[in-house]
């Protein structure tokens, strides 16, 4: 027998992890319930094999139907795949559905066509005992079948919906009734209707008098379930989150701790670090990079993080992030560096994103400067705020206070040149252009930005 | 936000609440001597019952508290309903939060919380935000001023036509309300607007009080569709 080393992965275990070597019912790459999967897995075999096998030894008196039932009752479902299995049980599910449902009918019809072929040849199959038996294993397959680990959890769960615990309960349904009418129909064979009454009542006294004895043990059987349900999910969270902590919060304590002296460099990794754990903690889900608002937010934690001075910014509002509103972030980039090298603290930005306009004021409380005393070569101010802005059809001032100075960009949202609200064809671009500022200089940008 | 005021004859008497033990006795640490700390508690249902038992001027509350039913500051504001100082003046509560979260501010501000600041402020401007709570006025932090904009739609451009109304800012709190998003100080507004800083109060605590009232959907039902941050 060859060791599971030398042998290729079998297909349908090559996403899986092969360090598993016990016998479990893989959740993926299954047609019925994985008993073939999972043993093929745990013995290094081919499942195309196994499942040859199975089909033979089914031929040989119905032996692999037992065997494989035998298997599928007391083999754990795979372990690793059992947390994902509410998840993927509804992605997963569905294409193992339609192969079982084909399977389950195209036998159903080869064994009644067997059946029927017997019965002419004369062989006597005593149909009366056969059908009954067959009643009932086709409803305890089906009773059972809720019992599987993956559609407990997600019938528990009720992830599917109503719908699907509706379901569920229809075939549980059906599956009972067609046990409780094979066992009366066994029972009372050959009797008619009046044996049913005789066996009938009470056989379904016994049955409610089991039910009353048995019912507090399973709904605290259920009871308990759900509880340690509920306590591993608690848990998976939990270990998400000391996770998280770990590699963020703690390393940053421990650096802190190591660069007690620096004050500046504390002060910027707590920084660094409330706003990463904040943005853990409250920010929706991800994917709105391309908005306006996130844009201006990230360019702000960067200035934050280059110069380690606290920026205090508001936005209001928010739109698609397009050609103009790339500028006025790059513009505003620009101002905040300006303020954080030259201004003193608080630094304050406000971004209200209108209908009609975009306006970003920046704000400093530093000594404040005069643009007409800035010599010609310094490129900051003149071309990356005012001349970007101008050249999207925006304006921007700078304005000096009696204490500090302020950087207001107004930018028209529906420009006279007429950059719609969004263009699908230059998202990519605007998100290409947004992404370069991060590792190029601002002033090199100035030069090679925008087609005006 | 410190501007010269009469003489304080007689400090503020001061109640701090929050959880955090560090936290109070930093902030202990920062205060100056025209303010005197008269309680401390550590929950809602203590704090409720040092605010019942100091009657003090202001209530320095944290958002987030253990205990009550579980909504940490509003429940200490709603739990010390009609507690007045000697002089008949009722408790002032300035809510106090880490906490970004628009909800939250929103919660405790409706509750009736007199203002909002973060715990990053420093020394000096949590003293004069104490002050201005004292003397019955709002205070508006840049971020909170950012929420009132965008709750009321003025970020949008909508403005009340009569200043009454309470589902709009009127144009001049809007500027107001601008003008503190930007970071400028009440005595900054004012000049900048060209009134007095008693006008730009009486804004600010009209914003407050619309703040409290309102039924607009965005503030009852706040964040459920919104990431402002």
């Amino acid at each position: 027998m060859p060791t599971p080393y030398e042998v290729p992965p079998p297909p349908m275990t090559s996403g899986e992890r092969r360090r598993v070597r016990r016998l479990e019912r893989p959740v993926q790459g299954r047609y019925l319930a994985g008993v073939c999967a999972g043993l093929a897995q745990h013995l290094g075999l081919k499942v195309r094999h196994v499942r040859l096998a199975f089909g033979l030894a089914c031929l040989a008196g119905g032996a692999g139907i037992a065997a494989y039932l035998f298997l599928w009752a007391l083999t754990p479902q795979s372990l690793g795949a059992t947390l994902v299995a509410r998840t993927d049980a509804v992605a997963v599910g569905r294409p193992t559905n339609e192969p079982v449902r084909n399977l389950v009918v195209g036998l159903g019809f080869l064994f009644v066509g067997g059946v029927l072929v017997a019965q002419q040849r004369g062989v006597n199959l005593r149909l009366g005992l056969l059908i009954p038996i067959l009643t009932v294993v086709g409803g305890a397959v089906l009773a059972w079948s809720q019992l599987d680990d993956a559609e407990r959890g997600r019938w528990l769960v009720g992830d599917t919906g109503r719908a699907g615990r509706r379901a569920g309960l229809v075939r549980l349904g059906i599956g009972i009734a067609l046990a409780t009418v094979g066992v009366v129909v066994l029972v009372t064979q050959g009797r008619g209707f009046s044996g049913l009454w005789e066996v009938g009542i009470p056989a379904v006294a016994v049955l409610a008098g089991v039910a009353l004895v048995a019912a507090p043990w399973g709904v605290r059987l259920w009871a308990d379930l759900r509880a340690e349900q509920a306590q591993r999910i608690r848990e998976t969270e939990r270990a998400d989150i000391a996770a998280h902590l770990h590699d963020s919060v703690l390393q940053t304590l421990a650096l802190i701790q190591r660069q007690a002296g620096d004050s500046a460099a504390v002060v910027r990794l707590a920084r660094a670090q409330e706003r990463e754990l904040r943005g853990w903690l409250y920010a929706g889900p991800l994917g709105s990079q391309a908005s306006l608002g996130s844009a201006v937010t990230e360019v702000a934690h960067e200035v934050e993080d280059l110069h380690g001075m606290p920026i205090e910014l508001v936005v209001t509002g928010d739109r698609p992030l397009d050609v103009g509103g790339a500028a006025l972030v790059r513009a505003l980039r620009e101002a905040l560096l300006n303020a954080v090298r030259h201004g003193a603290a608080p630094v304050s930005a406000y971004v209200e994103v209108g209908s009609e306009s975009v306006e970003a004021f920046v704000r400093d409380h530093g000594p404040g400067f005069d643009l007409d005393a800035v010599p010609l070569d310094r490129f900051g101010v003149r071309e990356s705020i005012v001349g970007r802005m101008s050249r999207h059809g925006g304006v921007a001032t700078l304005r000096r206070l009696e204490q500090g100075t302020e950087v207001s960009i107004t930018l028209p949202v529906t420009a006279p040149g007429g950059h719609p609200q969004i263009q699908p064809d230059e998202q990519n671009d605007t998100e290409a252009l947004t992404d370069s500022h991060a590792r190029t200089d601002a002033e090199v940008q100035a030069d090679t930005e925008g087609p005006r | 936000m410190s501007e010269p005021r009469s003489p304080q004859p007689a400090p503020i008497r001061l109640v701090l609440v929050d959880d955090h033990r560090m936290f109070r006795s930093g902030v202990k640490a920062e205060l100056d001597e025209s303010m005197l700390i008269v309680g401390e508690a550590a929950d809602v249902d203590s704090a409720i019952a040092v605010v019942a038992q100091t009657r003090p001027d202001v209530v320095l509350l944290d958002v987030h508290l253990p205990g009550g039913n579980g909504n940490g500051g509003s429940d200490v504001i709603s739990g010390s309903g009609g507690v007045t100082t000697e002089s008949g003046v009722p408790v002032r509560f300035l809510a106090l939060s880490v906490s970004d979260s628009a909800e939250d501010v929103i919660a405790v501000i409706r509750a009736g919380a007199r203002g909002y600041v973060t715990k990053t402020i420093n020394g000096p401007d949590l003293t004069s935000a104490i002050r201005r709570v004292a003397d019955g006025d709002a205070v508006f932090s840049p971020r909170l001023a950012g929420f009132v904009l965008d709750a009321f739609g003025a970020a949008a451009g909508e403005v009340a036509v009569i200043d009454e109304e309470l589902d709009r800012l009127s144009t001049r709190e809007r500027e107001v309300m601008r003008l503190i998003a930007r970071g400028y100080q009440y005595k900054e507004v004012a000049k900048e607007l060209f009134i007095s800083i008693k006008t730009v109060e009486t804004h600010v605590s009209s914003v407050l009080r619309k703040l409290q009232l309102s039924s607009r959907h965005e503030l009852t039902a706040w964040a459920v569709g919104r990431h402002l941050l």
